[in-house]
């Protein structure tokens, strides 16, 4: 990059430096770890999933057919995607007005793979002090072989994870033929490889800096916080002043809070801040400062919540308030828009039908005094099962129809042209008129669907 | 036992300038060039991109046209992040809070 330099404070762009975060256990980070193995479950075992003959969910963009289960969606029902997108959108409005940054402590990939690779390091490494000494120490031995198993770990579930995320694009059953005779094609090699860089990049070394430097949300979550809204928080009027102090005096008497300064809560952030200094848009809400703070507070016998889950109301001393306004608005946009895209889906139109003109001819005149017109109707199955289709035409006195019928069956899936022959008598006509033509399934008459098309005549 | 730990956090735990430049381009135009590249191939097949009579297409599988479309979507929207980078960093610092413009009277156009 050749960006000039701006005159900046020098300490602002200081290297970064590693952030060992002491390991701890508790109630949120049991939470945590569940969630973890709940959301990493579910993403490296639904491509295994098998569904009548085929994988449950494949996004095959090869045939440019999304399959989830037992819905079929194509090209045309894009419109879907933006929908689901507009409800993950606001339903994370909804959980951060309600309860702060849960998104980032508990769910976010980011936070997620993050945590597994720190699981990984702590598994060879050892603990935080372990884990420093090591970093310090110099190369040895052992050191080569820690860093290289931890390194062999980390490379291994990249890769895992980046075929995993193939697997939802390519039958991953045939993937993983194709990656153990070393066939794949050059795209699936490609994104395996890119996709599982990625996550070694982004959990093994970016980890917090991209919630601090690259993540939109943690700027613009703020915007859905209130005063009723759940933060991690420390409450100063209580822990203030700080100190330490030795067991069995007097603190109180000796103007101290109840924090003892011990620095837990610090040592154990993921994002290196301290969370006493109030709230800061690079805390990322995983708790693991609460757990430390009620584990030290069990310790020296206080009780515990000197660092807990409050709102500012709460801290003030004012009652709570969940339902409010920002809540209902969002809540009650959630439900509707939830229903209407259930609605839609179960209600959706299976069946398409597309007309289009035979371009060799705009028009031929028959013996009989007849005009006729040659169009390729395309019919559009996107059912499950097999149907039937009928083919009409109307919009003219006069008008028939002729295809290679009586009935015409598409499959599962398929898109089926038949050539179609529409004749019109020809003092029924001048110069052109608009006609319809629809199809409807014989063994479901409310799969229909029609379509506009232009029918040309001579115009003298 | 309650002593500061030796490592505590120090206050300096902050990318370097290249590492943050790179960050801010590379990361929202990957994320608005995988949302243009879904929007623009769900109405887009690749395979009938490029003159409709005479072979050959432009990509020869939907795979590849779909690759090219990212990257190229990647690229532009880099670009653009880069430009807008490049501006706000060689921008002059905001003035001095003083009593005159914090009123808005050099704004002023009355």
């Amino acid at each position: 990059m050749t960006v000039p330099e701006t005159p900046v404070d020098g300490g602002l762009y200081a290297a970064r430096q590693k952030i060992y975060p002491r390991e701890i256990d508790g109630r949120f980070q049991r939470l945590r770890t569940i969630a973890a193995w709940v959301l990493l479950g579910i993403f490296y075992v639904i491509p295994w999933i098998p569904w009548g003959g085929r994988q449950a969910v494949l996004f095959d963009l090869p045939a440019r057919k999304f399959h989830i289960f037992g819905l079929t969606l194509w090209p045309q029902d894009f419109y879907f995607l933006t929908w689901l997108l507009v409800i993950a959108a606001l339903a994370l409005f909804f959980f951060t007005a309600l309860a702060g940054r849960l998104f980032c402590g508990y769910a976010c990939p980011q936070t997620v793979w993050t945590e597994t690779f720190l699981w990984m390091e702590r598994f060879v490494e050892g603990s935080r002090s372990q884990q420093m000494k090591l970093a310090r120490a110099p190369w040895s031995g052992e050191k080569i072989l820690r860093k290289g198993a931890k390194q062999f770990l980390w490379i291994a579930f990249s890769l895992w994870t980046g075929f995993t995320f193939v697997g939802y694009f390519t039958p991953i059953k045939e993937l993983a033929g194709l990656i153990a005779g070393f066939s794949t094609g050059p795209w699936e090699t490609f994104w395996v490889l890119f996709y599982g860089g990625a996550t070694y990049v982004n959990a093994g070394f970016m980890r917090e800096q991209v919630c601090k430097y690259m993540c939109p949300y943690a700027r613009f979550q703020s915007a859905m916080f209130d005063k009723d809204t759940l933060i991690i928080t420390y409450d100063d009027q209580r822990g203030e002043p700080r100190g330490a102090r030795k067991k069995g005096v007097d603190y109180k008497a000796r103007g101290l809070g109840d924090c003892v300064d011990c620095t837990m809560c610090v040592q154990v952030c993921p994002t290196g801040i301290d969370i006493r200094s109030g709230l800061q848009y690079e805390c990322i809400a995983c708790a693991a400062c609460i757990d430390a703070c009620d584990e030290v507070m069990d310790k020296v016998g206080y009780p515990r919540g000197l660092i807990r889950y409050d709102t500012q109301h709460g801290l003030e001393g004012k009652p709570k308030r969940v339902l409010r306004p920002r809540t209902i608005v969002y809540a009650t946009l959630l439900l509707l828009l939830a229903a209407g895209l259930a609605y839609t889906i179960t209600h959706r139109n299976v069946v398409g039908v597309d007309i289009l003109r035979d371009r060799n001819a705009l028009y031929r005149e028959r013996p009989d005094g007849r005009v006729e017109n040659v169009y390729n109707v395309k019919i559009l199955n996107k059912d499950s099962e097999e149907h039937e289709f009928t083919i009409t035409g109307s919009g003219l006195p006069g008008l028939e129809i002729d295809y290679a019928g009586p009935t015409v069956w598409v499959g599962p899936g398929q898109v089926q042209g038949v050539p179609v022959r529409i004749r019109v008598p020809r003092d029924e006509l001048a110069g052109g008129a608009d006609i319809l033509v629809e199809i409807q399934a014989t063994n479901r008459p409310e799969l229909r669907a029609s379509g506009k098309a232009r029918f040309i005549a001579p115009t003298d | 036992m309650f002593g500061r730990h030796p490592d505590e956090y120090s206050g300096k735990l902050r990318w370097p300038r290249l590492g943050q430049d790179v960050a801010i381009v590379a990361w929202p135009s990957f994320l608005v060039a995988s949302v243009a590249t879904m929007v623009c191939f769900a109405f887009i097949d690749p395979l009938l991109v490029g003159n409709d009579d005479y072979p050959p297409p432009a990509f020869s599988t939907r795979m590849t046209g779909y690759a090219v479309g990212f990257f190229f979507f990647w690229l532009v929207s880099a670009l653009s992040s880069l430009l807008t980078l490049y501006l706000v960093r060689t921008a002059h610092p905001e003035p001095p809070a003083t009593d005159e413009n914090a009123e808005g009277g050099v704004r002023s156009t009355e």
